[in-house]
């Protein structure tokens, strides 16, 4: 499609997320976490919000969720994240490939604490199915 | 729990088995923020072409990502972990996640390690997560 160009290197909106003990724990018996401290991968929350969830809602892009599957994931943590941290989540698009009626979107998620100091990178692959 | 002085490498690290229940993968879809209704909607899954309802591919990666924490203990911290998902992961089936030492740095105290998760699903093993990597470093 046309726009997918255009859609490499954009910039959505920094969002901020605040780490709350409920969710944290709520997230926890989720994955089976039992040490300690926030689960490593609860960065996926602010990183959801602040990545996919304003993909669905960029008229640029198009997408509805039930098309979208998550094709690979990598983190990299700088420090641990506990609760009461307050994220701020700024993402990029920053690949978009096309093959055969499917799109592969790579966004890279920078989480950041309010003191400006990075806690963690997210890069996600989504594969969205554009011939449903 | 273990030490750093303790892994060699090729040492299997952990191997960890769980049932993917629906409860999980609905607790999982509410504390994360991902409502995808193909990870809770038996419906819309049939109609994307799976055979049920798929876990989140971030539900099993956190479930491994949990295993090698478990295993390696409170000391330890999750610096880096990759994987693509290369096979959804169906509510009802089980899952194993292990991993084992593919390279280690004393200088940094840190280990590398391969991970996996695999499924038996009709008389094969299929690998939702087949060469994912992780890096752990030591207090």
């Amino acid at each position: 499609m046309s726009g997918s160009i255009a859609l490499e290197g954009k910039r959505y909106p920094a969002l901020r997320f605040a780490v709350e003990a409920d969710r944290v724990d709520a997230f926890a018996a989720a994955v089976g976490h039992r040490t300690g401290g926030v689960p490593p991968t609860f960065v996926t929350a602010p990183e959801l919000a602040a990545g996919l969830s304003n993909l669905l809602h960029d008229p640029d892009v198009g997408v509805e969720l039930a098309q979208v599957l998550h094709g690979g994931q990598s983190y990299e943590w700088r420090r641990g994240i506990v609760v009461g941290d307050v994220i701020t989540t700024e993402t990029t698009v920053e690949r978009v490939r096309e093959r055969g009626g499917t799109r592969f979107l790579t966004l890279r998620s920078e989480l950041r604490d309010d003191a400006g100091e990075l806690v963690a990178l997210g890069r996600s692959t989504l594969i969205v199915r554009t011939d449903t | 729990m273990i030490s750093f002085d303790e892994l060699s490498v090729g040492q299997e690290l952990f191997r960890s088995s769980r049932v993917v229940m629906q409860e999980d993968v609905t607790a999982y879809a509410e504390a994360s923020g991902d409502q995808n209704p193909l990870h809770q909607d038996e419906a819309v899954a049939r109609a994307a072409g799976f055979p049920g309802v798929v876990a989140h591919g971030m539900f099993t990666m956190g479930t491994l990502a949990s295993a090698l924490l478990d295993r390696a203990g409170d000391g330890v911290m999750l610096e880096r972990l990759s994987a693509q998902f290369r096979s959804p992961v169906f509510v009802g089936e089980t899952i194993v996640s292990g991993g084992s030492v593919r390279s280690l740095d004393p200088v940094s105290r840190t280990a590398t390690l391969d991970v996996w998760v695999r499924v038996e699903r009709d008389g094969t093993v299929e690998w939702p997560i087949r060469r994912g990597e992780a890096q752990i470093r030591f207090d």
